[in-house]
């Protein structure tokens, strides 16, 4: 019920504008909002099978009661027949209904839904305000094309302006006519932008358009572009130092894609669309990609940082809109569990689960893309790819047990939880952990922490296959000289002793060099380091020190952004022990 | 393909197409950077072409009279001079004033713009400059950066008496095809200003829906899907400057700050979920001052970038839909035209930069602009079917005809966010009418 709350708030937030406030609804955690959504069109599938009758049914026994303004009939008699998030849920929209909410909240199409409401208010529409968009050319102008909004009671007097081929078209119903048109709009927007959110690869209504009354098949979306563009940025601007050792592990990724076919074959997600086999095929090659960076991560122990700094330097923009992609996994998992547990009965679940699943498998992409990222500018910092096919198992376990002392337990809470929604607990359950256990893989290196829990559920026999092989793929053992040099440059931000200087001297050439150094209470020993690293290698020093200094603000830039995505506020909680220990092992050196 | 055919039995109306082609390459600025460069170069760039042209005119418009060159005039004896226009403005801002001594008694300026009656124009060329009088060529019609043919002679002052003036007049056409029978629509709307306090969003919002299709009935989502093109030229958001401190913003301000053009993503993802949509970027978008403005960066637009659909283009814009070819800026050239000279309407402004052949000829003495070395991309090489203009006070339209039979439709686009309307055209016959929209219900 802690979700009740949230949703409580925006029921009262969306009830200001019916008092003639412009008030947008406060953004509520989105994350909750979202497994509100889910959980809710669950228990619209299952209620009724019908999508015609859901909606007559939603409309007649809960929206319009309300709408009559009796809020006291209102809860009792719709709590009798839905759970109190339905009920929240429809507080957000019992002040209007447009027609675009409805055809998009019940995946019905625009005309149909206008039907719907046309229907509704000739029935039982009383006491209900209606405004109708009054469309046509005008009489006083011939050359104007003139759309507009009418309330019924001033419609036959508007339509006089209109030539008399106009048309009248319902356009929403609410209970009171708002003073400020915009409220009309708001309600709508939300919902829009609820969709906007959702991750890239999803091909929701907003994106497809598909509910209008015209089709256009030559519109095509490229999901991966929309990423591709996101991720390119970062590779331009660190991967400059490096670009050998880049094309290198681009090419890599390609020899564990066979296998990862062979797994996603057996899962039972294939069976349901073609169309989605293909897709999921193409999506793997991704993953593929992505595990290349587990065992990176134990051997340089960095990519926090790298992270940061490849989104800093990828522009802060682009990382609000990655917010969405970075969703919490968890959402997906119920989602497909719903979609599943319901395909049998309703014909029309069939596009939802497609949709959710498309939905997941995307969520993997994005996933793909934060991870590849930080790749990239793992690879332009070292200069160097070296294969390496010792097991690296053990390593990798410790630093994972060292990296995440909290495992996600309010994630798996969740997700048992919500996996209780459905009817259908043992089939969802199966297919819940199925997903999972291609994806913790791809995921950062918390997610193995996850990982590691499925194991013990006896679920996960791909996992050990999965890591084990990924870790083989690609370990980079960088010369010692730069590691060193990179640990001392990138520990030094996150120990607070120290602080960074500009420091100025002549170099042998008689040059005089600024460069930024990090002074403080260790200051001997990176001191010396770095001196000598100017001395050994100064062309990639210098290269490399940009993203270097860059880091701090890039760390302020994100914070922020990362409180709301649950990944990025446990990445900053892990990263700073880790690095102390790292710089201690080199100090001893 | 499984839904297209299993809604298509449902009576679904199916969008027109038309062939678009970009001619935007000239407006991109890819290699050029700046290396200290003046902007001599483009003006000579700019009277190079222009004279070529004219001199090719020449024989068919006073065949018997001899051209020279400012330095070659003769007092007294007839002749041509071709040569760049300097319009000397008694209250043109000029930087050196704030630096002045003494406070020059200049008269206050006029609210609407720099004119005043002794203003006078000068003759250019790259031998020497010249100072025009006579009743033919009147300064309040012409700005700085007219290229012209002048005939006349010089006074015993010294000054040059023109008789008669020849313009670079409407290029030549490229005959527009009369085959095609069917009706296509092109949207042009400018100033949405999301995100400012004047926008109105549900009349954006009902003009998206219009143009989608889920907006009114059968009939009028029959005319919907005959819109093949969404031009949206320029101030597509209003960004809450005020922010901009140069200090680093914090987070909930880099939100506010970019709150507007995710909103814009947000209904251009509509828009081009279901038409190709095109937008070029305007004075208040976040996009470079100069002319040619380039194309707003994909990555404000994570979402929409993402279609074939969309495109980002440059603020001169030219293209072709259909062997129809459309020329359009997002109205900083008609603007400062309007600050330097006279005319009855907009679209007299928009009439006379295609008879001087010229889309910008203010660029670059009071308007901003590229510091070109070897080209003056601003040049009307062949004559568009369609001129529009957008960010204006109304909307207007005319159709023009030239000297060769040329036709022109001329349209200014007015702000949607103060107006409510965007304007339709018709390729097929270049009729233009108002879209517009009303929210006020009650």
């Amino acid at each position: 019920m802690f979700s009740a709350e949230g949703k409580l708030f925006i029921g009262f937030g969306s009830s200001l504008p019916l008092f003639g406030c412009e008030i947008r609804l406060p953004h509520a955690d989105p994350n909750m909002a979202e497994i509100e959504t889910l959980g809710i069109l669950d228990e619209i599938q299952s209620l009724v099978s019908d999508k015609l009758q859901v909606v007559s049914l939603v409309l007649s026994t809960c929206v319009f009661p309300y709408c009559k303004g009796s809020m006291e009939g209102f809860f009792p008699s719709v709590f009798s027949r839905m759970s109190l998030g339905v009920m929240l849920r429809f507080s957000f929209l019992v002040f209007l209904v447009s027609y675009k909410w409805l055809s998009r909240n019940f995946l019905v199409s625009s005309n149909d839904a206008k039907r719907l409401l046309q229907d509704f208010v000739e029935k039982r529409g009383t006491g209900v305000e209606v405004v109708y968009t009054l469309s046509g050319w005008l009489k006083t102008d011939p050359s104007v094309y003139h759309i507009r909004l009418v309330s019924k009671p001033k419609l036959t007097e508007v339509k006089q302006e209109f030539d008399e081929n106009c048309s009248v078209q319902i356009y929403s119903v609410q209970a009171c006519l708002p003073k400020d048109p915009a409220v009309l709009w708001n309600a709508e927007f939300v919902q829009a932008e609820e969709l906007f959110k959702q991750p890239h690869e999803v091909n929701n209504c907003l994106r497809d358009n598909r509910f209008c009354g015209i089709l256009n098949s030559f519109v095509k979306r490229n999901a991966e572009e929309a990423n591709g563009t996101t991720s390119v940025l970062p590779v331009k601007t660190t991967g400059t130092s490096g670009s050998s050792g880049y094309t290198l592990a681009n090419q890599s990724p390609t020899i564990p894609q066979p296998q990862q076919k062979k797994i996603q074959g057996t899962s039972p997600n294939v069976t349901l669309q073609s169309p989605n086999v293909v897709k999921d095929v193409k999506n793997e090659s991704k993953p593929a990609e992505n595990k290349l960076k587990v065992p990176q991560l134990t051997v340089n122990t960095k990519k926090g940082e790298t992270d940061k700094n490849s989104s800093g330097t990828g522009g802060a923009l682009a990382n609000m809109w990655g917010r969405a992609s970075a969703k919490s996994k968890a959402e997906c998992a119920s989602a497909k569990t719903n979609g599943i547990s319901n395909s049998a009965a309703i014909a029309d679940a069939q596009i939802c689960a497609r949709e959710e699943i498309e939905h997941e498998s995307s969520d993997d992409e994005g996933q793909g893309v934060n991870v590849r990222r930080s790749y990239n500018g793992e690879v332009g910092r070292k200069r160097r790819v070296v294969f390496d096919f010792s097991d690296e198992e053990d390593e990798f376990k410790d630093a994972v047990n060292l990296a995440s002392p909290d495992p996600p337990k309010k994630k798996s809470m969740l997700d048992s939880k919500r996996s209780s929604y459905s009817s259908d607990i043992e089939k969802s359950k199966l297919n819940f952990e199925e997903e999972k256990e291609d994806k913790p893989n791809f995921k950062h290196r918390k997610e193995t922490d996850r990982k590691s829990k499925e194991e013990n559920l006896a679920f996960g026999n791909h996992n050990n296959m999965n890591s084990s092989s990924s870790e083989k793929v690609i370990n980079q053992v960088p010369a010692v000289d730069t590691i060193a040099k990179d640990k001392t440059r990138d520990a030094a931000p996150n120990s607070p002793k120290r602080k960074k200087v500009l420091k100025t001297r002549i170099d042998e050439r008689g040059r005089e060099v600024t460069e930024v150094v990090w002074e403080g209470e260790e200051e001997t020993k990176p001191e010396s380091d770095t001196t000598k690293k100017a001395d050994n290698i100064p062309a990639s020093n210098n290269s490399n020190r940009p993203s270097a200094v860059k880091k701090s603000p890039a760390v302020t830039a994100n914070a922020p952004l990362n409180q709301v995505g649950k990944t990025g506020s446990k990445k900053a909680g892990n990263k700073d022990p880790k690095q102390g220990n790292i710089l201690s092992f080199f100090k001893r050196v | 393909m499984e839904t297209e055919d299993s809604s298509s039995e449902n009576g679904l109306l199916h969008r027109k197409q038309a062939l678009y082609s970009s001619l935007d390459s000239c407006f991109v600025i890819q290699k050029e950077m700046y290396r200290g460069q003046q902007y001599s170069q483009i003006y000579f760039a700019r009277l190079h072409l222009m004279r070529t042209l004219l001199y090719s005119l020449l024989p068919n418009w006073k065949p018997h009279i001899q051209v020279c060159t400012v330095i070659g005039l003769e007092e007294g004896k007839e002749c041509i001079i071709v040569g760049t226009l300097y319009k000397h403005m008694k209250l043109k801002p000029s930087i050196l004033e704030e630096y002045s001594k003494e406070r020059s008694a200049t008269p206050l300026v006029r609210p609407h713009n720099f004119m005043h009656p002794d203003d006078h124009l000068i003759l250019e060329d790259e031998s020497g400059r010249i100072k025009v009088c006579g009743d033919v060529l009147l300064p309040s019609v012409y700005v700085t950066g007219v290229v012209v043919a002048l005939h006349g002679k010089e006074t015993g002052t010294g000054d040059f008496w023109v008789e008669d003036v020849m313009e670079g007049g409407l290029p030549h056409q490229i005959e527009r095809p009369i085959k095609s029978g069917e009706d296509k629509y092109v949207i042009f709307v400018s100033g949405l200003d999301i995100g400012s306090s004047t926008s109105n969003p549900l009349k954006f919002q009902l003009l998206v829906d219009h143009i989608t299709g889920h907006l009114g009935d059968k009939k009028e989502q029959s005319i919907a899907a005959k819109i093949v093109r969404v031009i949206i030229a320029g101030n597509s958001v209003e960004i809450p400057r005020g922010l901009l401190n140069g200090q680093n913003l914090g987070s909930k301000d880099q939100f506010t700050l970019f709150e507007p053009i995710k909103e814009l993503d947000i209904q251009l993802t509509q828009i081009a979920a279901g038409i190709p949509v095109d937008i070029m970027p305007g004075p208040n978008d976040p996009a470079n001052f100069s002319l040619p403005q380039q194309p707003l960066h994909r990555c404000l637009f994570p979402s929409s970038s993402a279609y074939n659909t969309f495109r980002s283009c440059p603020n001169p814009h030219l293209f072709q839909l259909d062997d129809v070819s459309l020329l359009g800026t997002s109205g900083q050239n008609i603007d400062d035209l309007e600050k330097y000279s006279d005319a009855n309407d907009k679209l007299e402004f928009l009439e006379r930069t295609l008879r001087w052949r010229h889309v910008a000829p203010t660029a670059p003495n009071t308007l901003g602009c590229y510091p070109f070395t070897d080209r003056d991309p601003f040049f009307v090489e062949t004559c568009p079917h369609v001129y529009f203009v957008g960010n204006q006070e109304k909307y207007e339209t005319r159709l023009i005809k030239g000297a060769e039979g040329q036709i022109v439709r001329l349209i200014c686009i007015p702000r949607f966010s103060e107006t409510g309307v965007a304007v339709v055209l018709n390729l097929r016959n270049l009729d233009c009418h108002a879209l517009s929209f009303g929210t006020e219900f009650s």
